[in-house]
């Protein structure tokens, strides 16, 4: 066990500083940090010579990562010149908030999907189980950024509008007291909720179906295992396996920051501070993320692993 | 004689057989959901082709005397804030939309189904290599490739979809891999061998059009993931670049006035919802007619 996780974990470290090295030479690539204060050259010479310094400017392009890796190994991840803190700091601030949106939304559309799955596998090709599927198929038709605007525009505008009050932030986080806490959360939370709840709740269903149906199954019917029992003790744990591996997808994904989400909602989270880093662009900071990214989507993965073998006996792990 | 072939006819047997196409061919056509949203799809990319010319409006005739009209019978779309008609403007943003997405599908497949078939008919080093190369590109965020393509390439349609033909190909390579390391230890493959039959013909000729089935699948699959991400970049502005519209691009310079008039932000964006509604029923439509074991006749 122990021997799996280090070996796992040990095999994902050349991918991880491939995949590093590859970004900052990308991005500086394409990124001139000079490009303002070229312009007023021999006036700011000082601060022109601190950049060149700063992002080691006078060396090849190729061998620039290397410093970072050198100054990330020590935990130094740099400074972000875009929001003016160190990378570090800046990566807990808004990773905070990210998981205050992320944690719900992964609570509320897993409990969701497990249950949809459930109801709409036991009463299959009713009439519930046939809305459930069609709006599944909307929910995996719709763009985030799409709901999110909806979600915007009728709770913000349109909804204070006929009634004259306003039940959500829809641009703003307010974290004074438990209750604008949870003004605040609802509607990212919402949007994320109704863009991953699909899927989950589709495959879920079809793996609910096919254990429905087998022998096993039966078997506990047989003995006269109340119908309780049956499905959420016998049926449910074994469809769930697959599942995990897109609940930790799903769940990494929204810890590192959902883009679209939070830029909507103007939530300070993850996802804006990679779009500002992007667009600077501010190197350090999107080294910082995007390494902070790639090790939870790591992480997740492993643990999706071991709860298979949790979960299913019959899966070994070695 | 005769009376066998009668007897046959009597029980169904002397009819004249199916071959797997023909069955997959009319279980799909018995898929209502497909059949409608085909249809419904259809219709839709020829009215993006073609419903902009039966207007009188171009897509970049600015006419500040009509700025942020409501929809009217000149106008069916509104106007935008420099007096663009807007349905016109919304037709030509579905057509780049729709040509994105399909040269995403054609590249991504042909880039697929290529190194798919070489990492699992070679296996060893060279399917090392490649998944490696999979694996890479599925760790870097998405978002980083983009940002920094979309400086080189300026925000065109055919670059962006180059761009996201080499992000997309991983899922098609990963499928086709599977198959064709399912079907070449089978008799047939080592048959073609014995015959002397070289890796380009048993792969071309023996074993790919057993993935034909399932890459139908993921095409429309893809072709959906294309015009989402299209949408979703140009609505982050990493996307195609104004002058020329996109779905996404009209929803991104129209949402500050979202809340004056939605319409202007909700209509493209029933265009890409009802788009990939459609291609997903359409899939779902192909992944069970083309199942062998598929229960529907």
């Amino acid at each position: 066990m122990l021997t799996y996780v280090v070996r796992r974990v040990l095999s994902t470290v050349p991918l991880l500083i491939g995949a590093m090295y590859l970004v900052h030479v990308g991005v500086s690539a394409t990124s001139d940090p000079l490009a303002s204060l070229r312009l007023c050259l021999p006036r700011c010479q000082e601060g022109y010579d601190r950049i060149v310094e700063i992002y080691e400017l006078d060396q090849s392009i190729w061998v620039r990562p290397f410093a970072w890796f050198d100054d990330a190994l020590r935990g130094d991840f740099g400074k972000s010149e875009a929001i003016g803190e160190s990378v570090a700091s800046v990566l807990v601030e808004r990773g905070l908030n990210t998981a205050m949106v992320a944690i719900p939304a992964f609570l509320v559309s897993a409990l969701l999907a497990v249950f949809l799955s459930v109801y709409s596998s036991r009463r299959q090709y009713s009439k519930t189980d046939y809305a459930l599927t069609g709006f599944s198929f909307l929910g995996l038709a719709l763009p985030t950024f799409f709901v999110g605007l909806v979600l915007q525009v009728f709770w913000g505008v349109w909804f204070p509008k006929w009634t004259g009050f306003k039940p959500f932030y829809t641009g703003s986080m307010r974290t004074e007291s438990p209750l604008e806490l949870l003004q605040s959360i609802t509607l990212p939370v919402l949007t994320l909720v109704i863009v991953s709840v699909a899927a989950e709740s589709r495959f879920g269903r079809a793996n609910m179906l096919e254990i429905i149906s087998s022998d096993y199954v039966r078997t506990a019917r047989a003995k006269g295992l109340s119908e309780r029992q049956v499905i959420w003790k016998h049926a449910l744990r074994n469809a769930m396996i697959p599942l995990v591996t897109l609940w930790a997808l799903d769940f990494a994904a929204l810890l590192g920051g959902s883009v679209i989400t939070e830029t909507i909602f103007s939530w300070p989270g993850l996802g804006p501070a990679f779009v500002i880093a992007l667009t600077k662009p501010d190197l350090d900071l999107v080294m910082g993320i995007t390494i902070l990214t790639a090790l939870i989507a790591i992480i997740f993965n492993l643990i999706a692993d071991l709860l298979y073998g949790w979960l299913d006996p019959r899966i070994r792990l070695d | 004689m005769t009376d066998l072939v009668e007897v046959n006819l009597r029980e169904g047997l002397g009819k004249e057989s199916l071959s797997l196409g023909r069955l997959a061919l009319r279980r799909f056509f018995r898929h209502r959901p497909a059949i409608v949203s085909l249809f419904l799809l259809v219709l839709m990319i020829l009215a993006f082709f073609f419903a902009g010319r039966l207007s009188n409006y171009t897509f970049d005739a600015v006419d500040v005397t009509k700025r942020l009209e409501s929809p009217s019978l000149l106008h069916p779309f509104g106007t935008d804030e420099i007096g663009r008609d807007l349905f016109v403007r919304t037709m030509l943003g579905g057509q780049y939309s729709v040509r994105v997405a399909l040269q995403v599908a054609l590249l991504a497949t042909a880039i697929g189904t290529i190194l798919g078939a070489i990492a699992g008919y070679f296996g060893r080093w060279v399917d090392t290599a490649i998944s490696q190369v999979i694996n890479l590109i599925l760790i870097v965020p998405a978002l980083i490739v983009l940002a920094v393509f979309a400086q080189r390439f300026g925000g065109s349609p055919v670059g962006l979809a180059l761009v996201l033909s080499g992000l997309l190909w991983t899922r098609i390579a990963r499928v086709v891999r599977g198959v064709v390391m399912q079907y070449k230890e089978q008799e047939f493959v080592l048959a073609a061998k014995a015959v002397g039959a070289k890796p380009v013909r048993i792969v071309m000729r023996h074993i790919l059009p057993n993935v034909v089935g399932s890459v139908l699948v993921e095409i429309t699959l893809l072709l959906g993931t294309a015009i989402v991400l299209e949408s979703t970049l140009s609505f982050l502005g990493l996307g195609v670049q104004p002058p020329i519209p996109t779905l996404g691009n009209l929803i991104q310079q129209s949402k500050g006035a979202i809340d004056d008039a939605p319409l202007r932000v909700l209509l493209p964006g029933f265009f890409v919802v009802f788009f990939v509604l459609f291609i997903n029923f359409l899939g779902d439509g192909l992944r069970d007619a083309l199942d062998p074991r598929s229960k529907r006749q």
